[in-house]
């Protein structure tokens, strides 16, 4: 008990509680029930439905809203308490129909149902009166039914302050209220980004994922002819609610025989958001988010909440295939696997280990990437192995190596949300990482947090920035040092840190000199006066994050600059304390873990080098095999290792190679030199159609396993279904070609290989599959006694002295395609879609809102080009040519373009446009380096994106669902008003109303 | 040298295969339940001799317009009754003392019993046999029952009648 805590009385009993705390937080931290529909944990007060009124001191009061006192003496159980809520509740169901039985929402967690069950409500005091509005249907994956609204807020509260999508409100001035969107459009044509949050939190069944309905109960699927004089003859002989609620009990668990509720882990971004799968045989009923999940709580963005279709679709493959001739056959995995070992044996045996590359999968999860390194490294021998951080944040990963010693995130989702100012720089988290960015947005809209976005496109954080800055493109570094050299010039660094905490001091601030304001000035097009800004606000902030990602590490000079904003945050003493820190978003679901457990070329798992010897033999040892020494090719060594004839055979999987990598043209052309090829995939993708052989994987709800988020938490996932057809999970795919080269490997469950891995890497040791039971987590590194780290570099660095390095790094010029490529190509991700997009297209809700890709020029170049929205374009870049739809719009300015990578056509694929050229030091392409020449080739056409989509809605922002607007309501009347307590608190009550 | 290639040979639809890797499933099953098959069978049969599977199927068929028009009957003032009137006498049987309720069956039984006996005899008594039988312990304890229930039934009588009122 802290000092602070002191004592309440409820209901006679004496209770610890502590400063801040409600009257309901007391009540629910005893497990002790008061009636509170509209409050939900994750998104706070809301006193809207008034059924948690309570008698504190005499007065009657709202329990979510009022803070407890010392020696405040609360009644919950007294009549007129009683009868307070009885009103309140009563007018509730003035809005809801009570069928529960025939509601696809009856399945155990329905607040409305538990609560008017749990205060034994019989007979309702007002009836039911239906709403003039006819529900809405429009939206692809969820509908609104304002009968059976309550009208709590939840979802409006959850879109405007934890989503802060800010669509819907709750007009409160109409005739009879209801929830709206944006400026009361049909759902499906508003701002809505169909993140699911609204219909997470709805207490009811008014907001409804579609998948559910007729789908979950056993009666829900009657025909409207029947169900409704069903609910009408239900209600006339009905004697109470209680014998109602009995059955409805009943069929609540009974469904529960039907329907399968599994913990999952996202398989799209690298914030790892985790929740249930419902699902009924093989059929997705919903995503269903839990407050206990320690990523998102109940968030949840349009991918993760809804597309999960790809998992069923048809186009899964689900048989080994051979290429036979010209084209592929199907086979036995028998025969495929013989093959495989056959032909990889030959080639080794032939050619040496080196001769064979394997590229791993940041899908798949970290026991697979364990094992497919061991099987590269010891039973095939070699450490040409590397994952697709190769093409996003290994410059982060080394920049943050190089600087305070640990290749990850300084601390959590949590720290980000705590910071005084956040920082975001080339990162467009708002569609890439969904739910991180509502942790920001939620903190810049409530709670004061400053926001600082550089971005060379103003997209959605950066029109809430309070400060937004356009540097010219691939010149981040200059500016970093150049705020960090006036820092140290204004003698606003953190001296003290400096002093106890980092190495290199001196010869980092010397190499600044070059790094004026008039330099960056000239060098960015930034002025001064908006780098005094920012660098004041970093000043004036006493905890500061900065967010990166790919338009920091997809450039020439990304390791450096990566590295320049380590050293702007060590000057500034921004690690080690909570809500400061560096975070490389990562992008894929398990993009850390990956290159966590090993998939690297020199790295072991846990990032210990394959050049230490005693490193070396520790894993010689555990496997009775001897291991290459020198650290092997990465994904851009090895593809011109096939073009130089030292690569044969190609084994990848999980990795659609063949449009992520840059210049697909010389990409493509390596492919059709390999001797053999093997890419193991959930679909035939563009990469497959390169291969020599084909294998039929299986997806995460297939299998068991754990991933590594953005955080560096390590979270498990269950098996949901069994693989679809003849698929398997990777991880068995590797142990029964391993065992074809003698392994003699017997791996049962990936609990197994992760015990194996916590075993040999000592960043892992205290992680088990027991420490990861339900919704727990580990956020590495965990020592052996399962002890894990959120925050990092509390007390010290990851380097043998505990000090931190100030790295002095300098300026790369980026690549010049030539003065006839006069735009710049800028390039990324959409909200909708998932990279090229082999998993979303899948979902016909998804390419509903999204079609197909576009191309963003700006209003300056529209008008100087002459183009319109819908007019089709060519982009020819020195490596090749693209043609794609135009969209006109203010997100880009002047010459810069944007070009999303959602595609898998060729024709409009940016990576037929984008170079070889690389980050110096990890190879990572120079993805966002390219110019292009564009013309015109059809003036006008249909424009790309559709009407259904939230880029063209117009949000309502507003502080919450306003309930005082509630209040003013001529026919509002307060609880309070009616049930005083008149000195007596077992009184009778005013029932006058 | 491996050119991109589309082109996918799938097994041609393997029917015939896959219905008999089907029917051996089936036959497998079949054979492992030998008994109960037959039995289930046997009763299939009967009912298809009474017809009743005829009006099932035509039943399963017309669902949606039988299960209105059986909803429709349902939701008659008179049904309302029959389904309140159920729910009312099954929380009335819920309400009552088992205990109490032994007694006072035993009580009706055993006086049951007694009333054949004189029904048979068919013998009649005098008014002045039976005032002086109104004395006796059990006709005393008999009618006080009596008295006690009647007056528990007229408090909620006019209670009821006060609420209605009200």
């Amino acid at each position: 008990m802290s000092e602070t805590t002191f004592s309440v009385e409820i209901n006679g009993k004496t209770y610890p509680a502590e400063p801040g705390q409600t009257i309901l937080d007391v009540a629910k931290s005893q497990d002790m029930f008061i009636p509170s529909i509209c409050y939900h944990p994750n998104l706070g007060t809301i006193q809207t439905c008034d059924t948690c009124f309570v008698n504190a001191g005499g007065q009657m009061v709202r329990a979510c809203s009022t803070k407890v006192e010392p020696g405040m003496s609360i009644d919950t159980l007294s009549s007129t308490v009683k009868e307070a809520q009885y009103e309140a509740t009563s007018r509730i169901l003035q809005n809801h129909e009570l069928y529960c039985t025939v509601c696809d929402n009856n399945n155990g967690n329905c607040t409305v149902h538990n609560t008017v069950e749990y205060m034994g409500i019989e007979h309702q005091k007002y009836p039911f009166e239906a709403k003039p509005y006819p529900p809405d249907n429009s939206h692809p994956f969820y509908r609104y039914e304002p009968d059976q609204c309550i009208l709590c807020g939840r979802c409006v509260e959850a879109c405007q302050d934890l989503q802060v999508n800010e669509t819907l409100t709750i007009d409160w001035n109409r005739e009879v209220p209801r929830v709206i969107w944006d400026n009361d459009v049909p759902i499906d044509q508003s701002s809505c980004v169909s993140c699911g949050h609204c219909v997470n939190v709805c207490p009811c069944n008014a907001l409804m994922d579609k998948s559910m309905l007729g789908e979950a109960g056993f009666l829900t699927g009657i025909p409207p002819k029947i169900l409704a004089p069903m609910i009408d003859l239900t209600k006339e002989v009905e004697p109470g609610y209680k014998e109602i609620f009995t059955i409805s009990e009943v069929e609540a668990s009974m469904r529960k025989s039907k329907i399968k509720r599994t913990k999952t882990v996202c398989t799209y971004c690298g914030v790892g958001c985790s929740f249930e799968v419902w699902t009924k045989d093989r059929e997705i009923l919903k995503i269903q988010p839990m407050e206990e999940a320690p990523v998102n709580g109940i968030s949840t963005c349009v991918k993760g909440k809804w597309g999960w279709d790809f998992v069923n679709s048809e186009e899964r493959l689900t048989k080994p295939l051979i290429r036979q001739g010209e084209e592929f056959v199907e086979a036995t995995w028998e025969e495929a696997l013989d093959l495989i070992a056959l032909r990889l044996g030959g080639i080794k045996e032939e050619h040496g280990p080196g001769s064979i590359g394997y590229i791993a999968s940041s899908k798949c999860s970290n026991e697979e990437n364990f094992l497919f390194q061991k099987f590269a490294r010891s039973i095939m021998g070699s450490n040409h192995v590397d994952n697709c951080s190769r093409y996003c944040q290994s410059p982060a990963t080394a920049g943050l190596l190089r600087t305070v010693g640990l290749g990850g995130d300084s601390g959590t989702i949590k720290d980000i949300a705590s910071a005084e100012l956040v920082i975001v720089v080339g990162a467009n988290p708002a569609e890439s990482h969904p739910v991180l960015a509502t942790r920001v947005k939620r903190a810049h809209k409530l709670h004061g947090q400053k926001l600082v976005v550089a971005d060379i496109r103003e997209h959605e954080l950066a029109q809430r920035a309070d400060v937004f800055i356009h540097p010219k493109p691939s010149s981040d570094l200059i500016w970093i040092n150049a705020l960090t050299k006036y820092i140290l010039d204004q003698e606003w660094e953190d001296r003290q840190f400096i002093e106890s905490r980092v190495n290199c001091y001196d010869e980092f601030a010397k190499s600044l000199e070059k790094f004026t304001l008039e330099y960056a000035e000239e060098k960015t097009d930034l002025t001064k006066a908006e780098l005094i800004k920012v660098a004041t606000m970093i000043h004036e902030s006493k905890s500061t994050c900065i967010l990166w990602a790919m338009g920091v590490t997809q450039h020439t000079g990304a390791t450096d600059t990566s590295t320049a904003i380590s050293n702007l945050l060590l000057i500034t003493g921004n690690y080690g304390r909570t809500g400061t820190g560096a975070y490389p978003l990562r992008g894929h679901n398990n993009v850390q873990g990956a290159c966590d457990f090993g998939t690297m070329p020199s790295w072991f798992p846990g990032y210990e080098p394959v050049q230490d010897p005693k490193v070396r033999e520790r894993y010689e040892k555990a496997w009775g095999v001897s291991l290459p020494e020198e650290p092997g090719f990465n994904n851009h060594q090895m593809v011109e290792g096939i073009h130089d004839g030292k690569l044969k055979a190609l084994y990848l999987f999980g990795e659609e190679m063949a449009i992520v990598d840059s210049n697909m043209n010389h990409v493509h052309s390596a492919f059709e030199k390999l001797d053999f090829f093997v890419v193991q995939d959930i679909f035939f993708s563009r990469t497959a159609q390169f291969a020599d052989v084909v294998l039929p994987a299986a997806p995460s709800l297939e299998k068991d396993g754990t991933f590594v988020n953005t955080e560096r938490r390590i979270q498990r996932f269950h098996k949901v279904f069994e693989p679809l057809g003849d698929s398997k999970p990777d991880w068995e795919i590797f142990q029964e070609l391993a065992n074809r080269f003698g392994a003699n490997w017997n791996y049962k469950h990936p609990s197994e290989i992760m015990d194996e891995a916590a075993s040999l890497a000592p960043l892992f040791a205290g992680v088990s599959y027991e420490r990861l039971e339900g919704w727990n987590s580990l956020v590495w590194p965990v020592s052996a006694d399962g002890k894990d780290s959120p925050l990092l570099y509390t007390d010290k660095f990851a380097f043998a002295d505990g000090k931190a390095k100030l790295v002095p790094v300098d300026w790369t010029p980026p690549v010049f395609a030539g003065e006839e490529y006069d735009l710049h190509l800028n390039n990324g991700r959409l909200l909708e879609h998932f990279h090229e997009g082999n998993m979303t297209y899948k979902s016909e809700g998804l390419t509903h809102k999204v079609p197909n890709p576009w191309l963003e020029v700006s209003l300056q170049l529209a008008k100087e080009r002459n183009l319109e929205d819908g007019a089709l374009v060519g982009l020819t870049s020195p490596y090749g040519h693209v043609e794609v739809r135009v969209l006109v719009t203010d997100r880009v300015q002047g010459n810069e373009l944007y070009l999303p990578m959602n595609s898998r056509d060729d024709n409009e694929a940016v990576n037929m446009l984008t170079s070889s050229y690389h980050d110096l030091i990890t190879h990572t392409p120079s993805y966002k380096e390219m110019g292009v020449k564009m013309e015109v080739i059809e003036s006008e056409g249909e424009r790309p994106l559709p009407k259904e989509n939230h880029r063209f809605g117009n949000r309502i922002p507003q502080i919450s669902v306003r309930v005082e607007e509630k209040w003013k309501r001529e026919d509002f009347t307060p609880i309070q008003e009616l049930f005083e307590i008149r000195g007596d608190e077992h009184g009778e009550s005013n029932q006058a109303n | 040298m491996a050119r991109a290639i589309r082109q996918i040979k799938k097994e041609a639809p393997r029917q015939d295969e896959e219905q008999a890797k089907a029917v051996a499933e089936i036959v497998k099953e079949l054979a492992e339940n030998r008994e109960a098959i037959m039995k289930t069978i046997g009763i299939l049969k009967g009912l298809h001799d009474m017809k009743v599977l005829d009006a099932a199927h035509a039943l399963l068929e017309q669902r949606t317009e039988v299960g209105a028009i059986a909803l429709q009957q349902f939701n008659q003032p008179g049904m309302h009754n029959i389904i309140k009137n159920g729910m009312g006498a099954v929380g009335f049987l819920g309400a009552l003392q088992p205990d109490q309720l032994n007694t006072i069956l035993d009580g009706v039984g055993h006086g049951l019993k007694r009333l054949s006996k004189t029904g048979e005899k068919g013998e009649k008594q005098t008014i002045w046999r039976m005032r002086k039988r109104l004395r006796s312990p059990e006709i005393r304890a008999a009618m006080t029952t009596m008295v006690d229930f009647m007056e528990g039934m007229g408090e909620v009588f006019l209670q009821n009648g006060e609420n209605k009122k009200g």
